[in-house]
């Protein structure tokens, strides 16, 4: 291979006709970067509420439902595929780069160029080929109601889409603005969910009448309303399948869980070699991978609903489709839910009532959970250039030692808590969404850890801007 | 009995490190965990109540366009 052919010169010809943001050829104000940032979330925002023009119904079954707040897509609306083409680009290009399948060679410009073309073609063909799936899957009726015109719409306004978030993603990563567009989208998604749950004004009608959506809401309006304020208290805290206070409550509580662990970590010592004994620290958090171990287990997850639900549909018959998923329609929101298979065993009891009725269910989903955040979390720091010989390289590059140890031990000095720290911090992250789906908590468990773990990157990315804008010397 | 030790060995290893990465880690007290959770609530809600009322705002235009569409 070496001065031979390289698969990253296959992407050299579409360079030209790729979109690209300009990188910013200035220092951007702090404020000016705010301003880009909260510019690019309204963009989102707005795509996530306009209706797809052309679509025949959005009634059928929802096989992305689950992980919809995740993927922060919207049903029906231009923003359906949501950042899914940005995100499984990332990773896909992650995974080829790590296992060496592609060769990458950092210190050169044009293969970082090369490389950030590659990852942006991918987001364009899934893009296109998801928005094609889309159509021809039925989701908004079947093709011949539609129309082989209003068809190609859908794919071309899917497809735009799907550049905007390509383009406002790199506008952001580009120093326009603070942080990923990726994690901007997820983050005001998720809150979005949880801020309409309990303050939502919509009503919606069940078997006591018109009922308000959000739980804070309903609440008042219980309370207000009912001569019985017992009962009406009781109901606003336990009601079914609308959001309520206990709820609510259970987002709080495992909000501020999050919080905490969040601060846990293992400063180590480091000295840089040329300025005189310039003291600083690295620190090894012990949600060492953040959020990944959950994303990439929501995108296995969201995968085999998907294969699952499109085989059950056409093959219900069959014994394998059935090992893998049984579905059927809820009756209250519209959703197929798994009732069997495996599908069913890796999808959150519904409550603890769900849990004593099935205690098989509750038991493999919870060390199916914890296993595959651990395995994920190891996997990921090998792939993603973060592993204990990938750090002790960076800190040797910056001319950093660690006081106490020879150079040579500076490896195995991190040895001692990355892996350690990758996996337990996943066996973690797993135990907490298993903890708030048990809980009921609003926006799922994983949703929660989503947005805390992106907010508090935020708050630290803030810290560093400002520090930097006012002069302060950072490490 | 060691098919079961070669699951739990490595399973105890893990625990052993576990505790031991716990005990060496830094952890948050009082005062730290009140100001990080404020302002990571402050996030929280500036971020939520931005989506929420960019939706409230869209539900009558949604009515609009569909209704004409």
């Amino acid at each position: 291979m070496a001065g031979g052919f390289r698969v990253l010169h296959l992407v050299r010809p579409f360079l030209a006709f790729l979109p690209e943001v300009q990188s910013a050829d200035r220092k951007i104000p702090f404020r000016e970067k705010v301003i880009y940032t909260v510019i690019s979330l309204f963009i989102f925002l707005v795509c996530s509420q306009l209706p797809l023009y052309g679509i025949h119904s959005t009634t059928g079954a929802d096989p992305f439902y689950w992980m919809r707040v995740i993927l922060a897509s919207n049903r029906g609306t231009v923003m359906e595929l949501g950042i899914t083409p940005i995100v499984t680009s990332g990773m896909v290009m992650q995974l080829l780069v790590g296992s060496k399948i592609i060769e990458v060679d950092n210190s050169v410009r044009e293969d970082r160029a090369l490389l950030n073309g590659a990852q942006k073609l991918l987001g364009i063909l899934i893009a296109i080929g998801e928005a094609v799936a889309y159509v021809l899957s039925g989701m908004y009726g079947s093709v011949s109601q539609l129309g082989t015109g209003n068809a190609i719409l859908i794919i071309l306004q899917l497809f735009f889409a799907g550049i905007i978030v390509i383009c406002l993603d790199e506008l952001l990563q580009k120093g326009y603005g603070l942080g990923s567009g990726i994690s901007l989208f997820i983050a005001t998604n998720i809150c979005e969910n949880i801020i309409w749950k309990a303050f939502s004004p919509t009503t919606i009608n069940s078997g006591r009448g018109a009922e308000f959506e959000g739980a804070v809401i309903a609440l008042f309006h219980l309370l207000i309303t009912r001569t019985d304020k017992v009962r009406a208290l009781r109901e606003a805290f336990y009601r079914q399948n609308l959001p309520n206070v206990t709820n609510l409550l259970a987002t709080v509580l495992v909000f501020l869980i999050v919080i905490y662990f969040q601060g846990f970590r293992v400063v180590l010592p480091v000295r840089s070699k040329n300025a005189r004994g310039q003291q600083g620290s690295y620190p090894i958090k012990l949600f060492y991978t953040s959020n990944m171990p959950i994303i990439l287990h929501s995108a296995l997850i969201t995968n085999l609903y998907f294969i699952s639900q499109l085989l059950y549909r056409k093959y219900s018959g069959n014994f394998l489709v059935n090992l893998l998923g049984k579905w059927k329609e809820s009756e209250y929101s519209g959703h197929s839910v798994p009732v069997g298979g495996l599908a069913y065993y890796v999808t959150a009891p519904s409550s603890l009532a769900d849990v004593l009725a099935n205690p098989v269910h509750a038991l493999f989903y919870v060390v199916f959970m914890l296993s595959a955040c651990a395995l994920f979390s190891k996997t990921w720091i090998e792939v993603s250039g973060s592993s204990a010989k990938d750090v002790a390289k960076q800190l040797k590059e910056q001319q950093m030692v660690m006081p106490g140890h020879r150079e040579s031990n500076l490896q195995r000095e991190l040895n001692r808590y990355i892996p350690t720290a990758a996996a337990f911090g996943g066996v973690c992250i797993g135990a907490l969404t298993v903890l708030a789906d048990f809980m009921g908590a609003i926006g799922s468990g994983t949703g929660i850890l989503l947005a805390v773990t992106i907010i508090y990157q935020y708050f630290e990315t803030f810290e560093k801007e400002r520090a930097t804008e006012l002069g302060f010397f950072g490490f | 009995m060691d098919a079961v030790d070669s699951v739990v060995d490595p399973l105890r290893d893990f625990a052993k490190d576990s505790v031991r990465l716990v005990k060496r880690c830094h952890k948050p007290d009082r005062k730290e965990f009140t100001k990080v959770a404020a302002r990571t609530a402050i996030g929280f809600v500036v971020m939520g109540f931005v989506g929420f009322f960019v939706k409230l705002i869209f539900i009558p235009i949604n009515n609009i366009i569909v209704g004409s569409g």
